[in-house]
């Protein structure tokens, strides 16, 4: 199944997009993620929660998209990734490991928490159980 | 089944092992597993066997002995993935090379990768994983 994506727009305590993704996130797809992200960032997205409770895959490629999403929610542009993955070098150390609050992450499945915990990359993530409890907290 | 080696093929692959998998009676956690990893062998096909430039994969998938059997082959020029070494996940994550997890994670979901070169060219790589329940870390 191809990943599908929603985008909403609420007013919270503060401006909070969420992007909402559906179906399988995977090497196919990673990279229109980011450029999703991108183009909301552009738009004065500032505040960003990814709902993953329709998301029943993560693939690796799946990581290098959330981290890429992380370094553009900061304003920083992730390495080209037209080349592929050897594109990639070791990135800036703006964000510190746990700190960012940035990009919040709802309602992944245990799948995908799995994948997340496997690689330590649940230690760049706030996580809730679902979209109203991460946009309560942004 | 084979299959050519695009990116846009992998959800197939995905899809072919799932069904052996449920066939199979693989619990949650199994079926799991054996999408990871096959998902990430079949990547490393596509993006670093062939370099983007396509190629057959072929995929076996079978349950024997209480465990489920994926067969990858390949005629991508020799590489074995056992031999790479395990990223060092004591690096925090922004300052990591985000890429090299996808064999981390096979080696995570698997009982066992083993790899050995194919007649007349190309790879093999075989990864099993027990119908037990629980995650490797739990077991």
């Amino acid at each position: 199944m191809a990943l599908q994506t929603t985008v909403d727009h609420v007013e919270a305590r503060v401006p909070v997009t969420v992007v909402g993704l559906n179906g399988e996130l995977d090497a196919s797809t990673y990279e229109h993620l980011i450029e999703d992200v991108r183009g909301l960032y552009a738009g004065g997205t500032r505040k960003l929660v990814l709902d993953l409770s329709g998301l029943t895959y993560m693939a690796s490629s799946g990581l290098i998209a959330l981290h890429s999403i992380v370094q553009v929610m900061h304003g920083e542009e992730p390495p080209d990734i037209e080349g592929g993955w050897s594109a990639f070098h070791a990135l800036g150390n703006a964000v510190e490991s746990g700190g960012q609050e940035d990009v919040l992450l709802a309602g992944e499945q245990p799948g995908v928490t799995r994948v997340l915990q496997r690689t330590g990359l649940d230690q760049l993530f706030s996580s809730y159980p679902d979209r109203a409890s991460a946009i309560a907290a942004a | 089944m084979t299959v050519p080696a695009e990116l846009s093929r992998l959800a197939d692959i995905r899809a072919l092992v799932r069904e052996v998998a449920i066939e199979g009676g693989a619990p949650p956690v199994c079926l799991d597993d054996l999408v990871q990893a096959v998902d990430e062998a079949a990547t490393n096909i596509v993006v670093h066997g062939y370099g983007y430039q396509g190629g057959p994969i072929d995929v076996d998938a079978r349950v024997e002995d209480e465990r489920v059997v994926i067969e990858l082959r390949d005629r991508a020029p020799t590489f074995d993935p056992t031999e790479v070494p395990e990223p060092d996940l004591s690096i925090p994550p922004l300052q990591r090379r985000p890429g090299g997890m996808g064999l981390h994670l096979i080696r995570l979901a698997t009982d066992s990768m083993t790899y050995r070169p194919r007649a007349g060219g190309g790879n093999i790589l075989t990864l099993t994983r027990s119908l037990d329940p629980r995650p490797k870390e739990e077991r």
